[in-house]
């Protein structure tokens, strides 16, 4: 067991975690997934408007990978498919009005062990899972038929107010994961890591993996910057990565044959009445599980505030991210507040009093910019917030404004992950958005590779 | 209050946003909203939150760190002038005429260097750059107090323009302005910067009385260069002339108007490591460059040589506008090296630099300045080279089976 100890990156003291138990929700009406949070997918449907279902009916396949299935989470009818810009499939709604099930094959646990990777991949792909499953780098999908590096299972989540294992996973998932761990061995001939942040019971007594524990501030909890610690991918290879609690329905997936629709979301920030943990099906309404709401004006984001997703509160929840996050909207404005000593609010920096201590309670933040975009002041401090070894982050970006891709890729393009590149945006005292700079760089790398 | 500020903000903003009458002030327009108020505009794209630092604070922090430079500095000039003519003179007096002397000196460099500024900023559409503030502010510190004001503003806008704007303002330059302004000042009406006529008023009417018999205007480090050859000589003179090695690192010498004072910029420096503004590496490279390069020439030298090459480490480090640059100028981060070890490397060459011209150069008696300039162009190289070397270990590691 490895123990990596993150010195750099931030926890954002963001107001507005949810804990405790999770609270079980009466089924949604409606359900929905949104096929563009699937990077590398083309989504072809699979039902059409209208279209009577059951849990785990197919909904719709990548084009290139007919394999690649996503399953319906409730049974009932195709009311809707929203489209975006280009026709893209934003919002694939199916209303619930039952409970049949499709019957997917099933396995014991003991089928599971020793499998070859053509059945273990077929064993996935059947279940409806295989898109929890992402490469880095790109985080595209991963490719059934090419052989990964390694695979990472990652336990550990550090997003601001984002549910981790503790809120997300039990005792009773142990065995389900050990299922999914067994399976997932199967596609690699390299290691299975287990990267956790601490002891939980569906961890402890897992075999097949190598764990490695993490402990430290965001981003020490994003799996790609476990990578890039435990085993980076080398030359074009890919290491595979998926969340635990994704796992974790993949393996009651496979023990039950029955599509595991059940999943917690958590409720968060400032602009939720009460922040909570909820137990319902994958992709039920944000306004479902979130509950009430304060503030006149909200903003709400699928995922973490540093790179969720601010979409229209009438949507649906999220297939990645745990986390709906509530943002009260209005922006104070202080007066003369650059020259105040502004003792009530929190700063990552030092010229700020609060940037000497954490802060002793949660911040009511909100999503001012708080500043005027100016050039890039390299003073030195993104660097205190990028985890991944010998990236410099300055030169980094301005490879990438520049338009220079191969210059980029050496200086760590690919493996800079884009929470490392949000907090550089959150403390940059210029405004400067890295986060969009790096995604767009990536796309020219996507464009041109 | 902020109520009040922002409804009188939003009465007038037609006027100046685009197609209003005044379109041509925004700059100012919006330079003044967000000098009152913070701004309210809201995250688009990236990042939903955002610390609430900016670059105003920023930059307003490093004038907050010189103030005890310009302190020391202002009672000093008041200090210097009386100590000239040869009267006794109490310290509000003496601050009195430091502010007389020093005043119109840094008004003008706002004044001016503020118009050229707002200048590129209506031509080139951006909002007011807060770097201005540090860069007029620092310019003047570095001038003699008998400094014609009409070259207080020339330089300030040299510096402002040639030094910054024409690469596309704060965070483009390759040069530090303030002292782009000053190299420009310097090598234009070298007269009237630096040498012994500066001091002595240059016939100037800012010293009012006649000049005591005997004084020559030479600042601490003219004294120590013109000492006889020979161990110890710099050190005397230097003590002959009055000044020991405490009255140096206070300030009470000639010199330029901010720059007297070594721990006016080491309590400055400690300000700014505190709130994470400047880099300590480069601080503590550039000292240690000084101690390396002036122990290396006192190690090299003998009983005949130039009296300078004897002039030990921790005089180095107080004499001149060593402490002030390694503090204010070499840190700037637009043009220091970038990275870690890059600024150990550029602190280090400055430090050395520095010392190598004081001491072999006859025509300069202080080197600071062109060794933050020299090393300003080749901070880039510097970190080319870092850059390759962290690129090279981090392929390494990917690429290791």
């Amino acid at each position: 067991m490895a123990h990596h100890a993150v010195k750099k990156g931030l926890d954002i003291p963001i107001a507005g975690r949810a804990s405790g138990e999770p609270i079980q929700l009466d089924p949604p009406g409606t359900v929905a997934w949104n096929p563009t949070e699937f990077r590398g997918i083309v989504p072809k449907l699979a039902a059409r408007e209208g279209d009577e279902v059951q849990v785990g009916s197919p909904l719709f396949f990548d084009k290139a990978n007919p394999s690649i299935v996503f399953r319906s989470p409730v049974a009932g009818k195709v009311v809707e498919v929203r489209r975006g810009r280009r026709r893209v499939i934003t919002d694939l709604v199916v209303e619930r009005t039952g409970d049949e099930q499709v019957e997917l094959q099933s396995f014991a646990p003991d089928e599971l062990k020793g499998m070859s990777a053509e059945a273990a991949s077929e064993a996935i792909l059947q279940s409806g899972w295989w898109g929890a499953l992402r490469t880095r780098p790109l985080n595209h999908v991963a490719r059934p038929e090419q052989a990964p590096q390694s695979i990472l299972i990652s336990a550990f989540e550090t997003g601001p107010a984002q549910p981790g294992a503790a809120e997300l996973m039990t005792a009773e998932d142990a065995e389900a994961l050990q299922a999914a761990v067994h399976v997932l061995g199967a596609l690699t001939s390299g290691a299975v890591y287990l990267a956790a942040g601490g002891d939980h019971p569906a961890l402890s007594g897992l075999s097949g993996v190598e764990r490695h524990d993490f402990s430290g501030p965001h981003p020490a909890g994003d799996p790609t910057v476990q990578i890039n610690l435990v085993d980076p991918p080398r030359g074009t290879n890919r290491v595979w990565y998926m969340r635990a609690w994704d796992a974790v329905a993949l393996g009651h997936t496979l023990l039950s044959g029955r599509f595991h629709a059940e999943r917690v979301y958590a409720a968060v920030g400032a602009g939720v009445k009460t922040p909570r943990l909820v137990r319902t099906v994958l992709g039920a309404p944000m306004k479902h599980i979130v509950g009430d709401t304060q503030g006149t004006e909200q903003r709400w984001i699928r995922g973490s505030v540093l790179t969720g997703e601010a979409v229209d509160a009438n949507r649906w929840a999220p297939f990645y991210a745990r986390a709906i996050h509530v943002l009260p909207a209005e922006v104070p404005r202080s007066f003369l507040g650059w020259a105040l000593p502004m003792l009530g609010s929190w700063s990552f920096h030092r010229a700020f009093l609060s940037g000497f201590t954490r802060p002793s309670r949660a911040v009511d933040m909100r999503p001012g910019l708080y500043g005027g975009e100016r050039a890039m002041v390299p003073t030195g401090v993104y660097g205190k917030v990028v985890a991944t070894p010998d990236i410099l982050p300055e030169f980094l970006f301005k490879s990438v404004i520049a338009g220079d891709l191969e210059e980029s890729i050496q200086l760590g393009l690919l493996d800079m992950s884009e929470e490392e590149a949000a907090l550089c945006s959150y403390i940059c005292p210029s405004k400067i958005e890295f986060d969009v700079i790096l995604r767009d760089g990536l796309e020219i790398y996507e464009r041109e590779a | 209050m902020i109520r009040q500020v922002e409804a009188l903000f939003d009465g007038v903003r037609h006027h100046f946003e685009a197609g209003g009458k005044l379109e041509l002030a925004w700059p100012l327009f919006e330079g003044a909203e967000t000098f009152l108020l913070t701004p309210g505009q809201r995250t688009r794209h990236g990042a939903h939150v955002r610390d609430r630092m900016d670059m105003k604070r920023l930059m307003i922090f490093v004038v907050y760190a010189l103030v005890p430079c310009i302190l020391m500095g202002w009672w000093n000039v008041g200090h210097q002038a009386y100590l000239a003519e040869g009267i006794a003179a109490t310290v509000p007096e003496e601050i009195l005429r430091g502010g007389v002397a020093m005043l119109p000196i840094i008004i003008t460099s706002y004044v001016v260097g503020g118009a050229a500024e707002l200048v590129f900023c209506v031509v080139r559409k951006h909002e007011i750059n807060e770097g201005f503030l540090v860069t007029a502010m620092l310019f003047p510190l570095t001038l003699p107090p008998t400094i014609p004001l009409w070259m207080v503003g020339a330089g300030i806008v040299f510096g402002v323009v040639i030094g910054k704007e024409v690469f596309g303002g704060v965070g483009m330059n390759i040069l530090n302005p303030a002292l782009t302004a000053r190299a420009f000042v310097f090598f234009t009406y070298p007269a009237q910067i630096s040498g012994a006529k500066v001091w002595d008023g240059g016939g100037k009417d800012w010293f009012a009385g006649p000049l005591v018999d005997g004084y020559t205007g030479a600042t601490p480090l003219l004294a120590a260069t013109g000492a006889e050859r020979g161990a110890g000589s710099a050190v005397a003179a230097l003590n002959e002339a009055g000044w020991s090695f405490q009255s140096l690192a206070i300030g009470a010498v000639p010199g330029s108007m901010g720059e007297v004072s070594a721990i006016g910029a080491l309590l400055g420096g400690i300000f700014l490591v505190v709130v994470g503004i400047a880099s300590w590496r480069i601080m503590l490279a550039c000292v240690i460059g000084v101690v390396a390069m002036s122990g290396l020439m006192n190690g090299l030298a003998g009983p005949e040589s130039m009296a300078m090459m004897h002039l030990p480490p921790h005089y180095h480090l107080v004499m001149g506008g060593f402490a002030f640059g390694a503090v204010f100028m070499a840190t700037d981060p637009c043009s220091s090296a970038v990275t870690p070890t890059g600024r150990w490397i550029y602190g280090f060459c400055i430090g050395a630099l520095c010392v190598l011209v004081r001491v072999v150069n006859p025509a300069y008696p202080e080197g600071m300045m062109l060794a933050i300039l020299f090393m300003n162009v080749f901070a880039p190289l510097i970190d080319y080279f870092v850059v390759k070397r962290t690129t090279r270990r981090r392929i390494a590691r990917l690429a290791a089976a």
